[in-house]
């Protein structure tokens, strides 16, 4: 609906005024010409119901006919201003024209008399020179003629020279742009490699298999701690293991404990005893340093 | 050996995202029970160990019996180090030895041994006793057993009661020459010797608390007295002989008072206290049926007693001052007496009839209602003792037709019996340390 309206915004707009000024025409004629007719005519301009179609059709005839001799009379006031500017314009133009033409006249005689008097001084001057000229070139021309086979070959040496550089160049340039090219879709490859991997590490580290590697390392451990008289209810330890690929243990450290030595030493004794630890279902998880938290519960 | 692997649950939380790896804590909330191994090499060549005595063989041996260990055997061995500094530690890691203890015996050729031993945690490499001691051929026994109380305690963190000594009642003969002999022995069974015997009936002995006498009941006047023995020399006293019963001595935590029970011209028994310097008695139950098998509570203000008054035999406590009440204690069971407290008083142990057995119980004292346990299997276990660390409990049971001595751990898992001496073995009572 609302897609509707969007679309169809301007016809709807268009329709609705159009409405709406027929309304107010109706409400016009009505209280100009039907007065007395429908004295019981509430002025609503969208309650058409109750209007008589008859009365309505003069109303609009009527508006009509004086909108259009209101346009007429517009209209010709309109032409005959429009006639007076433009001779006003015209007469401008005309006197405008004339001045102009007259100045050019006097200017063109002018500058022909100045180009007539150069031409001759030139002339003689250009013979002059022109024959010196022409002995000099007649000299000249041998040398001119080697200069011009050397500064060639130099030419042809030096530009085959240039080219053989900037093929070379090209060739280098080449080379180097399609090895950035090469090195930037490298990197641009590993960075999604890189990000798709952590997406996958991120994944898996709060998925099931974590879920699955805390459950083997869970059995691993109770299995390993035999615990003592000591280790009661309200025991609370933690040790830090650091393990090697493989699962080997390196080093158990109980970090905060409230237990007595041989508490503590059960728990290490515990991670030792578990030593390997098990491999974690994907190799993402592994950690190289976790804790344990001893509490017995019972 | 029995193993009871407690069920294991452990409960892990992490916290999930990419901070989890940093946080990664496992939660252990339950773990093993069983019996730790280690291995105790020999101190001294075979020959020296058959001239004089094999300490280490004994040292395993008080370890193996705590049920707490589980010694390597001797043939197991790929090397016998003498001193830490030979031990190849990931070797004894793959013989899956947690401990190792090592010790070197020397002799000078009198009577005179010395021995050196050290502790080790296999799987840290720490060393953990280093010790020396010196004793005679005889002595070396009592050397092996105070190794094992160092090695026990270093490692479980309790006192070990290796050193500690036993009491018991021996019967031997039949009627009309029955011999009653009240014993001591080492906790191990061994060194027993007689403190005093009789044709009549002895029952009930009961250790001072500092360990140097003994009381007990006597039948040698035909009807039951009361005594009380100092065991250096010997000297014996009686100190009960009311008229009717005088029965079931048990001694106050300070060693001033004994509680006992005396009985009415009508037989009705009850239990007393009496003083021991004045012999002044209080009475402490008054109730029409049996009350008796007095045990002290731990601060010396209460006692638990046994007492049919609600029908079949169960366990009461009260306190000793006018107008205490007593309560009763167990409830499971038609049939729970002669109970011993435990020396933190946190578990009372007592005889419970199953199936028509009698057996070792206990139960636990801290905090609400507790379920007993029943800790042995036998027909006729009676008599249960604490030992003084609350680890073991010594008992009386049959076996194959005779009466024997029998231990099992506090927590019921393991369970041996004492190497038997002649005769009958009865009413044992654990000495302190």
């Amino acid at each position: 609906m609302p897609g509707f309206l969007r679309e169809h915004s301007w016809s709807l707009a268009f329709s609705v005024l159009l409405h709406a000024a027929l309304a107010a025409a109706f409400l016009v004629a009505a209280l100009i010409t039907v007065n007395k007719t429908l004295p019981t005519v509430l002025p609503l301009p969208v309650d058409g119901v109750v209007v008589d179609s008859q009365v309505l059709s003069a109303a609009q005839k009527t508006l009509t006919d004086r909108a259009e001799q209101e346009a007429a009379r517009a209209k010709a006031a309109a032409d005959a201003r429009a006639a007076a500017e433009a001779a006003v314009k015209e007469k401008a133009a005309a006197d405008q024209k004339q001045a102009q033409d007259e100045a050019d006249a006097q200017a063109k005689a002018k500058v022909a008399a100045q180009v007539s008097a150069a031409k001759s001084a030139a002339a003689a001057e250009q013979a002059r020179a022109d024959d010196a000229k022409k002995r000099a070139a007649e000299a000249d021309q041998a040398a001119a003629a080697k200069r011009a086979q050397d500064a060639q070959r130099a030419e042809d040496a030096k530009r085959a020279e240039q080219q053989k550089r900037e093929a070379e160049a090209k060739a280098a340039d080449d080379a180097k742009k399609a090895a950035d090219q090469r090195a930037k879709s490298e990197r641009e490859a590993e960075l999604k490699r890189q990000l798709a991997e952590e997406e996958r590490v991120s994944a898996v580290q709060s998925g099931p298999l974590r879920d699955q590697y805390i459950a083997q390392l869970q059995n691993r451990i109770q299995r390993a701690w035999i615990r003592p008289p000591s280790a009661r209810v309200g025991l609370d330890c933690l040790v830090q293991v650091t393990q090697v690929a493989g699962g080997e243990v390196t080093s158990a450290q109980v970090t905060q404990c409230n237990g007595d030595t041989a508490a503590r030493q059960s728990i290490e004794n515990a991670v030792y005893r578990a030593s390997p630890l098990p491999s974690p279902p994907d190799p993402a998880l592994f950690m190289k340093t976790f804790s344990f938290r001893f509490h017995p519960d019972q | 050996m029995k193993k009871l692997l407690s069920h294991v649950a452990l409960i892990v939380c992490v916290a999930l995202g990419a901070s989890a790896h940093a946080d990664f804590v496992v939660e252990v909330t339950r773990g093993q029970s069983e019996a730790i191994p280690l291995a105790v090499v020999p101190f001294a060549p075979p020959e020296l160990n058959a001239a004089s005595f094999d300490v280490a063989q004994l040292v395993s041996d008080d370890l193996a019996r705590s049920g707490r260990f589980k010694p390597m055997d001797r043939k197991d061995m790929i090397e016998q180090p003498h001193t830490g500094a030979n031990i190849t530690f990931d070797d004894w890691k793959r013989l899956n030895s947690d401990y190792i203890v090592v010790g070197n015996m020397t002799t000078d050729g009198a009577d005179h041994f010395t021995i050196r031993y050290e502790l080790y945690n296999v799987l840290t490499r720490q060393s953990l006793l280093a010790f020396q001691i010196t004793s005679n051929r005889p002595g070396l026994r009592s050397a092996g057993h105070q190794i094992a109380d160092a090695v026990f305690e270093k490692i479980l963190g309790i006192k070990g009661a290796f050193s500690t000594r036993i009491a018991y009642i021996s019967v031997l003969g039949r009627l009309p020459n029955k011999n009653y002999q009240l014993m001591v022995a080492d906790a191990d069974g061994e060194n027993a010797r007689i403190v005093m015997q009789s044709r009549e009936p002895l029952m009930s002995p009961a250790w001072s608390p500092d360990g140097s006498a003994l009381a007990y009941v006597s039948f040698e006047q035909r009807l039951p007295s009361i005594y009380v023995q100092t065991l250096k020399t010997g000297e014996r006293r009686r100190v009960s002989a009311h008229a009717g019963v005088n029965q079931a001595p048990a001694w106050s935590p300070d060693g001033k008072k004994l509680a006992m029970v005396l009985s009415t011209r009508e037989g009705n028994l009850d239990v007393y206290i009496m003083d021991m310097a004045t012999q002044a008695l209080t009475r402490i139950t008054d109730d029409p049926g049996i009350d008796t098998e007095p045990q002290w509570s731990k601060d010396g203000q209460s006692l638990y007693f046994t007492s049919d008054r609600a029908g079949g035999p169960q366990i009461y406590k009260v306190g000793i001052h006018p107008g205490d009440k007593p309560r009763r204690l167990t409830f499971q069971g038609s049939y729970s007496a002669r109970s011993r407290v435990s020396p933190d008083e946190s578990q009372l142990a007592f005889v419970t009839q199953e199936e028509g057995a009698f057996r070792i119980a206990t139960m636990d004292l801290r905090g609400g209602h507790s379920d007993m346990q029943v800790l042995t299997k036998g027909r006729f276990d009676a008599s249960p003792s604490y030992a003084p660390n609350g680890a073991v409990i010594i008992y009386a049971t049959r076996d194959k037709g005779r009466g024997v001595l029998a231990l099992v751990s506090a927590d019921g898992r393991v369970q041996q019996l004492l190497a038997p001496s002649e005769g009958e073995m009865q009413e044992p009572a654990w000495g302190p340390f």
